[in-house]
């Protein structure tokens, strides 16, 4: 038998209801045992723009989406035509009825350019610029269509409130019977979307029960799909894995400002200000809250967690490319003071607001050159939900350890990927402690005395010593002497050989795949898992090829990085950004030049059907630089 | 006490460092009179933190015997915040110059009106931007020219005082480095109140400012106290109105005369770290910085499942 795999797209108006669409289709697809994947896209703005979230469904856990979509959920007639191009042969578009007269040019929330784009792949079929014409595009492309009279069946079935509340619902409930889910699953789905509310699960269950009416009438019905049992998970996104993850690893206080797409993690974090504790937490040990402070600005947010961390608590900040760039000084001071901080940078797409919505890694130069002069500080990167997690911990021991600030890049689209977590280890990582100062009397926070680097670190509240950005002495003083400078700038940096010695292997650069492989890919952050996907697809088709994953940038693992690549024979750059900045990394610190590139930063996530065609062109020698396109 | 001082009296809040200002600076008698109030209050060393921005005067916290940091140009403010919220307990110091303060930092000030943490802002007026030379600092009354300026300030002048009360903050004064007594006297009223303070204290420049001299201040501060009548603090929410008005109309004035003593005291604000008592479990016992994170074996006492019960799927 065919594995179950349903690669699905619901659009509509931002604002509009989609999300909770998903959240249906989602639990009711988790609670028959299923895995989800979807990753969310929007614009910058809060209504009614058009916004959409991209999933597959299958049993075992995907890694990774595809194009094109198998059923397309328009909850708004924009959808139609702003994902024209994500439908193929044999997908099914779902739409309302009523969507049937709207002319194209109503469509005021489609920005000139998209609709530039439309009307002339209308006019050059052509076909009418209206619903009516981007139907007949679906049906002479071998789309099936699917009509749906959405506000028949919800007045004919619920009385409470206006049909329109009902719409998402109904798009669901559409949407699951078309492919087949028995329907008390569809009800579970409803049950767990509305937990807190019997009077609206009612009533929602009675337009799920009109949309599996409507589909058993109809010849759309489909064969039931096997369910599995349901194991417990967590359903999460990068940025609630992350912030999940930093406060398993002791922060204890946190800062921003608000900024797409970072601030999801903080203010996540605000709702859980009254954290759990494990039930063998001694007494003594579970009273404890967390701080969360939303600053007037990022220059805040850097210095106010540079702070607190001065009094020997677990600090960070979560911030974007924009604010980021105004944390810059804050950061070098952290390095230069030896301030352990941790500083969790959602990258969107650039430069200044750039794309804000939207995905990009375009900052990992700017990351590993933050701030003026020369200072130690860690620059690590996570690609998949377990990494936002346990990368999430490590961040906040990295500080600790090296008392430097920890630079944890994440980007928007793993950031916003709703993944299902099946196992979170209490006990992977072990909490690791700064070095503690047993002398208080003339305490020397810069001590010499240390081979590593690594100097007594220094709590406000219990220990008397100075602190400033200037070059200082062992205590802490200005000190302008030629040889003292000498002496605290090795000092410092030592702390970044100590770590490289320290960090394993596995937590700095993994090699996936066979070792002797005829493609290697290289690349960071979201597209591991899909590259992943795509080495079994090629496996499949009799391709050798395998992954070198890069996870820290600083310090960098260049010897086995060297290793590897010189083993390799077609090498192939992917990341998203247009400059291939990991590829330069590389350059820079191993001398080895990649060539072939495959890159995206038109702000959308890569999909394995598009990279296994860029593939293919490289292999065929068609090309050497490959730039992604696709993504609504 | 860890210092192994017995008699808390006896501290030595001054330490050996040598002090490289001008001869004649206003920010002696600032040093002086911090000393004096710690000293005054007993204050356990171990409890009081200074924290300063960049300039002449962000070089104080090292001429103190007390945990000092010396941070980035305009950022005090932030540093103090994140000190004092994650470990109450300590009394925070911010020195900060009026470039430091009310120009690159400005956000921050007007910022921590609205929190009122409890950090107490002492704001070195010299209307000048001493450490780079004598240019207009924002407290330079437009059309002064002191003797770095090319020509006369094209700029007008932010009153501290307005700014400070207009922003929030609980607790607001001037005072002037000459008058040590009650600079001291001042200072340890502003660290026994609860929310933040600003302390603005006129501070003679005598390298870069030759119009605001130590002899024109002399000639022209008086103290608010020495009117009997005057009682500027809040200790019922309806006297505030009346209060505030009063003291705000008094900072205006300047000139001729200029008066220095507290301005304004609200007892009746709650401040962040309270207000952060009433949503954070335990947090003014359990801070963050007296919180253990780790088990006794090193592991996470953080049950993830419990804590984020809404993402659980079952
Ligand atoms: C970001 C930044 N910009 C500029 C400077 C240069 N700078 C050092 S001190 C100073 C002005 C200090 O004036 P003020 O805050 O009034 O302190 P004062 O020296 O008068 O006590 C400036 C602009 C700096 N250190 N950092
Ligand atoms: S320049 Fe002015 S403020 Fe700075 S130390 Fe000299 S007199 Fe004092
Ligand atoms: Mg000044």
């Amino acid at each position: 038998m065919q594995e179950t795999d349903i690669n699905l797209l619901v659009g509509g108006p931002q604002g509009g209801g989609i999300d909770s669409a998903a959240n249906m289709i989602s639990m009711a697809f988790s609670l028959a045992g299923y895995n989800i994947y979807g990753i969310r896209e929007f614009h910058s703005n809060i209504k009614g723009r058009h916004s959409y979230i991209h999933f597959r469904i299958m049993h075992e856990r995907p890694k990774s989406l595809k194009y094109p979509v198998d059923i397309m959920v328009a909850l708004d007639p924009d959808t139609l035509f702003e994902h024209m191009f994500d439908v193929a042969k044999g997908s099914k578009v779902v739409y309302d009825s009523a969507f049937n007269t709207f002319n194209l040019k109503n469509a005021r929330m489609i920005t000139s350019d998209t609709m530039g784009r439309i009307q002339d792949e209308l006019a050059e079929k052509n076909l009418s610029f209206d619903v009516k014409g981007v139907l007949d595009y679906f049906k002479s492309t071998g789309i099936d269509v699917i009509a749906i009279p959405f506000d028949k069946l919800i007045n004919e079935n619920v009385h409470d409130g206006p049909a329109n509340r009902y719409y998402n619902t109904l798009g669901a409930g559409t949407t699951l019977a078309l492919l087949g889910l028995d329907e008390e699953h569809a009800d579970d789905g409803i049950k767990f979307a509305f937990k807190k509310k019997p009077k609206v699960v009612e009533s929602n269950i009675k337009v799920i029960r009109a949309a599996y009416d409507y589909v058993e009438k109809s010849p759309l019905k489909v064969a039931t799909l096997p369910t599995y049992p349901a194991i417990p998970r967590m359903l999460l996104t990068g940025n609630d894995a992350t912030a999940l993850g930093k406060l398993m690893g002791g922060l204890r206080f946190q800062t921003y400002y608000p900024i797409t797409p970072a601030s999801d993690e903080s203010t996540l974090l605000e709702s859980h200000e009254d954290m759990k504790f494990l039930q063998n937490a001694d007494k003594i040990v579970n009273k404890a809250g967390l701080v969360v402070v939303q600053c007037e600005d990022e220059l805040s947010a850097i210095n106010m967690a540079n702070g607190a961390a001065l009094t020997g608590t677990r600090s960070a900040t979560a911030t974007s490319g924009p604010g980021f760039s105004l944390m810059a000084e804050g950061i070098g001071y952290a390095g230069m003071t030896e301030i352990p901080v941790v500083i969790t940078f959602y990258q969107r797409g650039g430069p200044s607001t750039g794309l804000p919505t939207r995905n990009g890694q375009a900052d990992l130069l700017f990351a590993l050159n933050t701030g003026h002069g020369e200072f130690p500080k860690m620059v690590i990167s996570s690609g998949d939900m377990e990494e936002c997690i346990y990368d999430g911990m490590k961040s906040l021991n990295y500080a600790q350890r090296y008392q430097m600030p920890v630079i944890h890049l994440i980007d928007k689209t793993l950031a916003n990927t709703m993944d299902l977590v099946p196992e979170i280890d209490v006990k992977k990582v072990k909490i690791v402690k700064y070095n503690e100062n047993t002398n208080h009397e003339n305490f020397k926070r810069y001590s010499l005395d240390t081979e590593n680097g690594i100097s007594p670190y220094g709590v406000f509240g219990k220990d008397i010593f100075w602190m400033t950005g200037d070059e200082h002495d062992e205590l802490g003083h200005v000190t302008e002497d030629s040889a003292m400078r000498d002496k605290m700038m090795e000092k410092r940096m030592q702390k970044l050989v100590t770590a490289d010695r320290e960090i394993p292997l596995e937590d700095k650069a993994v090699l996936y795949g066979d070792e002797n492989a005829d493609i290697t890919y290289v690349t960071w952050g979201s597209q591991k898992s899909l590259l992943i996907d795509t080495i079994s697809e090629l496996k499949k088709q009799g391709i050798s090829a395998n992954l070198l994953y890069l996870r820290m940038f600083e310090p960098f693992p260049a010897e086995y990085v060297a290793k590897v690549l010189k083993n390799s024979h077609l090498i192939i750059d992917v990341e998203s950004n247009m400059t291939g900045q990991a590829a330069k990394v590389i350059r820079m610190f191993t001398g080895i030049n990649i060539e072939n590139f495959i890159l995206k930063y038109n702000g959308r996530h890569m999909t394995l059907d598009e990279v296994l065609k860029s593939t293919k062109n490289i292999m065929e020698k068609k090309t050497a630089l490959e730039v992604l396109q696709e993504g609504s | 006490m860890q210092k192994g001082v017995e008699d808390k009296g006896k501290y030595n809040f001054r330490n050996n460092i040598t002090i490289d200002w001008c001869p004649g600076c206003g920010d002696f008698g600032i040093v002086s009179a911090v000393t004096q109030a710690l000293s005054n209050m007993k204050m356990d060393p171990d409890d009081v933190v200074a924290v300063s921005g960049i300039g002449c005067s962000g070089k104080t916290p090292h001429y103190l015997n007390i945990a000092g940091v010396h941070t980035l140009h305009g950022r005090a403010i932030p540093y103090a915040v994140g000190v004092k919220l994650s470990n109450p307990n300590l009394n925070v110091l911010v020195m900060g110059g009026d470039g430091d303060l009310l120009s690159i930092g400005a956000g921050h000030f007007v910022g921590e009106g609205r929190r009122n943490s409890g950090v107490k802002v002492i704001l070195y007026n010299n209307s000048v931007y001493g450490l780079t030379k004598g240019q207009a600092a924002p407290t330079l009354p437009l059309g002064e020219k002191v003797k770095s300026l090319a020509r006369p300030n094209i700029m007008g002048k932010i009153n501290p005082i307005t700014l400070a009360m207009a922003s929030g903050y609980s607790f607001v004064a001037r005072a002037f480095s000459s008058e040590i007594k009650q600079l001291s006297y001042i200072i340890e009223r502003a660290i026994k109140h609860e929310g933040s303070a600003v302390i603005e204290v006129l501070q003679p420049c005598p390298t870069y400012n030759d119009v605001n001299t130590l002899d024109w201040y002399r000639q022209r501060v008086y103290k608010l106290e020495d009117d009997k009548s005057w009682d500027p603090v809040v200790n019922k929410k309806e006297e505030d109105e009346e209060k505030f008005d009063t003291g705000y109309r008094k900072s205006l004035e300047w000139g001729d005369h200029i008066p220095i003593g507290i301005f304004y005291e609200n007892n009746t604000i709650p401040s962040y770290t309270n207000r952060l008592a009433g949503i954070v479990p335990e947090y003014l016992k359990y801070p963050p910085a007296l919180q253990e994170v780790a088990d006794k074996d090193g592991y996470t006492i953080v049950d993830p499942i419990k804590t984020f019960s809404e993402k659980d799927v079952e």
